[in-house]
């Protein structure tokens, strides 16, 4: 096990090289100069050629990656163009909302996803199974946003009233910052769980027409049993990797969320920088989902080999 | 003499007037104000409103940001402002003393400001309420003029230099006769900042740096979450401001706005100028019993730029042919803002009622351009050699927004109905904004303007040698005009020669000038004395307003 762990993450390694190449290079082939945008707002140089020296966007893009690679390693990932703040800094301060969101929303999913993908299997063209297959049917084409939005403004409208959509600190009131993340996180793992429990239900439907699964029947075991225990298990294993690009798509989704929802993670901070080019910022948050990806995969491909030995071989 | 220069960040402005893009005057529209003079006013409670754009930062000489200058109005001063209360009539400017009590203009350069005295700088450190003095004012002019990167420096380029000859007195020496310097001296970016707070601070960046002797006191900043202001309880105003408090809640997603406001949680229309959409009214009026209302016209107005130098565009026919074919009536009925209500504008916005001409007292040859006519349109083409139409390239950007990619769309179809093809080319924002807006374009761009309140700044499309001068303009009667208006300190003869510059543009057509909507200014029924207007002085409107429960 322990061979197969240092074996991916060994892998992981030319992975981030590589993320980290088009992660610094993308933001640069978008249109639209910073130097220009930072000279119209007037207060940032005299001119264009004095503006790039300041900001070190003079030097050919390959050096500029090498010196940004350079400060990576030493734990730095440089400071905000316009605003000269360290990106770690604002970073530091934000992640933790962003993670807050994924993580519950990914809970949600997860909560939400499988015991009706076994359900739905279990009483496979049943009412319940089509009911079931609609819903999430419905869960994966109606976008998130537009469920947040719908969820914010009719019970205004009904009701006169709205989830929070002031941002409080956990040492401010703990209950109140825990209950403002649960509706955007519960709309946020919709899209998620909707594919999770197609899956769960397909791969635990295969599972259950296996030879060993009808011995498991023949020997007289319990349905809970069967499902749960003998079954469930291997069901499990490709919605597990499915599961680590869903974190990816979470963390996506959570840039639309905290701007309804008012939350001050990462998603606001990357929009603005990506609005006015403030390529250190889009590099740092960029560079910060793809390790987040990247680590979580790894997690995933472990309890994967955990969960089924002869992967590891 | 009443019109105030704003300074926005321009970028952020046009965005927001993407949204807002037409309207009008209204002054004293279907939904007025209902005056509250007669009403005692109470003390106490906390004004919540909401901004979907958090400061850049909070040095109000190093950015234009009107994110920046809406907090700020709150904490600092400047010698005069521009005068606040449900009496007075959005769009107008009226301007009074703030920390100035008296003022002269002696001879056409130099005016004399006499301070008033006991004026406390807000009891924090590095000030901890010492006194304001001219010095005080003297050091901030120097600074705003001085200060490499100040963007908002035009607002008072016409100064040559600032003495403080006593405590209580501030002479203002300006290189040639501007009639607009006062209402320059209103704009808010002209701030009086304290030497102590930049010497210890390095710049006024930081929030801890915001000291002013405005009606409230910055307590804390939670960056992307809110601003919160404390009463000011040694303010020289006395008995004001009412209020114990104001949140500026920082939310960027209008729907979460909206909802917020119907649920209580803003005390104010929850869009930029403390407005609703036209479109929620009815949500609003249904939800909020007697809730508080005015509309009036925003700034903000779409317009075309053309390379009049180069064919097509060198034929004014042609550029007639575009603004008969701009349906200027259908851009509002299709704007969720506007619904219908608003204004076509003149070279200077109809926003600004007391200098925008009435499209009625433009010559014949201007006035009928405002009137759609595809056929009339097809004539001025044929006429000028076009017997078939033509095709045009056309930028703009979708970083305006959805409702102005809706008003771009009607214009399209509209001219083509003259036989005018259009070869739509979006461009990214970013790119636009830092391009086209300067002249890089092709043929034509359609774009926005607006965000300041001082009319004499919608000239600098027309004058040579402005960066901002997209169509490149040089006409020497419109330059000579422009420039007699500001030698003019009657502001009956100022009217008129902005009359006539108007009367002589709309006939040139160098630009083509949109609509703009007719917004409705909305408070809670609770809240009194309070008007709404263009500009961002958020905090001379919240100074005079009280809470009512």
């Amino acid at each position: 096990m322990k061979r197969y762990v240092f074996r991916r993450l060994f892998v992981a390694i030319p992975s981030l090289l590589i993320a980290s190449l088009i992660v610094f290079s993308l933001p640069r082939l978008l249109p639209g100069d910073v130097v220009q945008l930072m000279l119209e707002e007037k207060a940032y140089g005299k001119d264009l050629d004095d503006l790039r020296v300041k900001l070190g966007l003079n030097r050919p893009m390959y050096i500029q990656y090498v010196e940004w690679l350079g400060q990576i390693l030493r734990g730095d990932l440089g400071q905000s163009l316009w605003t000269s703040r360290p990106v770690l800094e604002e970073l530091t301060r934000r992640l933790p909302v962003s993670l807050e969101l994924g993580v519950l929303a990914l809970f949600f999913a997860i909560v939400i996803a499988v015991p009706i993908g076994v359900l739905a299997a279990v009483r496979q063209d049943s009412p319940a199974d089509y009911a079931m297959r609609s819903m999430a049917i419905l869960g994966l084409s109606v976008p998130g946003f537009w469920i947040a939005t719908l969820a914010i403004l009719l019970p205004a409208i009904w009701w006169g009233w709205s989830p929070p959509i002031q941002f409080t600190a956990f040492s401010a009131n703990p209950w109140a910052h825990v209950a403002q993340f649960l509706l955007p996180a519960f709309i946020l793992g919709i899209a998620s769980a909707a594919a999770i429990m197609r899956l769960t239900r397909g791969t635990l439907l295969e599972v259950l027409r296996q030879d060993y699964v009808r011995t498991a029947w023949s020997k007289g075991l319990r349905e809970r049993v069967v499902v749960l225990k003998h079954s469930l298990k291997n069901a499990l294993i490709p919605v597990i990797t499915v599961l680590g690009i869903q974190v990816a798509q979470i963390l996506g989704g959570t840039v639309i969320f905290e701007s309804i929802f008012g939350l001050p993670g990462m998603g606001r901070f990357l929009f603005d920088a990506i609005n006015q080019r403030d390529y250190p910022v889009i590099q740092g948050v960029n560079l910060l989902i793809v390790t987040v990806v990247v680590v979580t995969n790894l997690v995933v491909d472990a309890f994967y080999a955990f969960l089924d030995p002869r992967i590891r071989y | 003499m009443d019109q105030s220069a704003s300074s926005l960040t321009r970028r952020d402005m046009l965005k927001l007037g993407g949204a807002a893009l037409a309207a009008t005057t209204a002054g004293i529209g279907p939904l007025a104000a209902q005056p509250a003079a007669a009403q005692t006013p109470k003390r106490g409670g906390t004004f919540r409103l909401r901004s979907h754009v958090p400061p850049v930062h909070f040095d109000p000489q190093q950015t234009i940001a009107f994110s920046t200058m809406i907090p700020l109005s709150l904490a600092y001063s400047r010698l005069v402002k521009v005068k606040a209360g449900s009496a007075v009539v959005p769009g107008t400017q009226p301007i009074e003393g703030d920390l100035a009590e008296s003022w002269e203009r002696q001879g056409d350069n130099i005016y004399v400001f006499k301070l008033k005295k006991g004026v406390r700088w807000h009891n924090k450190a590095p000030l901890n309420g010492r006194e304001l003095t001219a010095e005080d004012v003297r050091y901030s002019y120097d600074r705003f003029l001085t200060i490499k990167g100040n963007a908002n420096k035009y607002i008072l380029e016409m100064v040559d230099k600032v003495e403080a000859p006593d405590r209580y007195t501030v002479k203002f020496t300006l290189r040639e006769p501007n009639a607009w310097f006062v209402d320059r001296l209103a704009s808010t970016s002209t701030w009086v900042i304290a030497k102590e707070c930049v010497d210890q601070y390095g710049d006024l960046k930081k929030p801890e740096s915001v000291v002013g002797t405005g009606p409230w006191m910055l307590k804390s900043y939670e960056p992307n979450v809110r601003i919160s202001f404390v009463r000011n309880p040694s303010y020289f105003v006395p008995g004001l401001p009412y209020a114990d408090g104001v949140e500026i809640i920082l939310s960027q997603d209008p729907a979460a706005g909206f909802a917020a406001f119907l649920s209580g949680e803003f005390d104010f229309g929850p869009e930029y100028g403390m407005v609703i959409r036209r479109s929620d009214l009815d949500i609003a009026l249904r939800r909020v019993k007697g809730l508080g209302m005015r509309d009036y016209i925003v700034v903000f107005g779409g317009y075309t730029a053309m390379k009049i130098d180069q064919e097509p565009f060198k034929d004014v026919r042609v550029r007639r042919a575009f603004a008969m074919t701009d349906n200027w009536r259908e851009v509002l009925e299709t704007n969720a803002w506007s619904q219908g209500k608003g204004a076509p504008n003149p070279l200077i916005p109809a926003a600004l009622k007391d200098w925008s001409i009435p499209i009625d007292q433009l010559p014949a040859e201007g006035r009928k351009l405002y009137e759609f006519d595809p056929a009339g349109a097809k004539r001025l083409l044929a006429e000028a050699g076009h017997p078939n139409g033509l095709k045009v390239p056309i930028e703009t950007t979708p970083g305006y927004g959805p409702d102005w990619m809706d008003a771009v769309q009607v214009a399209l179809r509209n001219w083509k109905s003259a036989g005018i093809e259009v070869d739509l080319k979006l461009k990214e924002y970013g790119a636009f904004v830092s391009s086209a807006l300067f002249g890089k374009f092709e043929k034509m761009i359609l774009t926005l303007r607006g965000g300041t309140t001082d009319p004499d700044t919608y000239f600098t499309l027309f004058l040579p040698g402005e960066p901002l001068n997209s169509s490149g303009v040089n006409d020497p009667k419109l330059t000579e005009m422009i420039k007699l208006q500001r030698r003019t300190f009657d502001d009956k003869k100022r009217r008129e020669i902005l009359y006539d510059i108007q009367r002589y543009a709309s006939q040139q057509v160098y630009y083509g000038f949109g609509v703009s909507v007719s917004a409705v200014g909305a408070w809670m029924p609770y809240v009194k004395n309070f008007g709404p207007n263009i500009g961002h002085d958020y905090g001379g409107r919240l100074m005079v307003a009280w809470l009512d429960k």
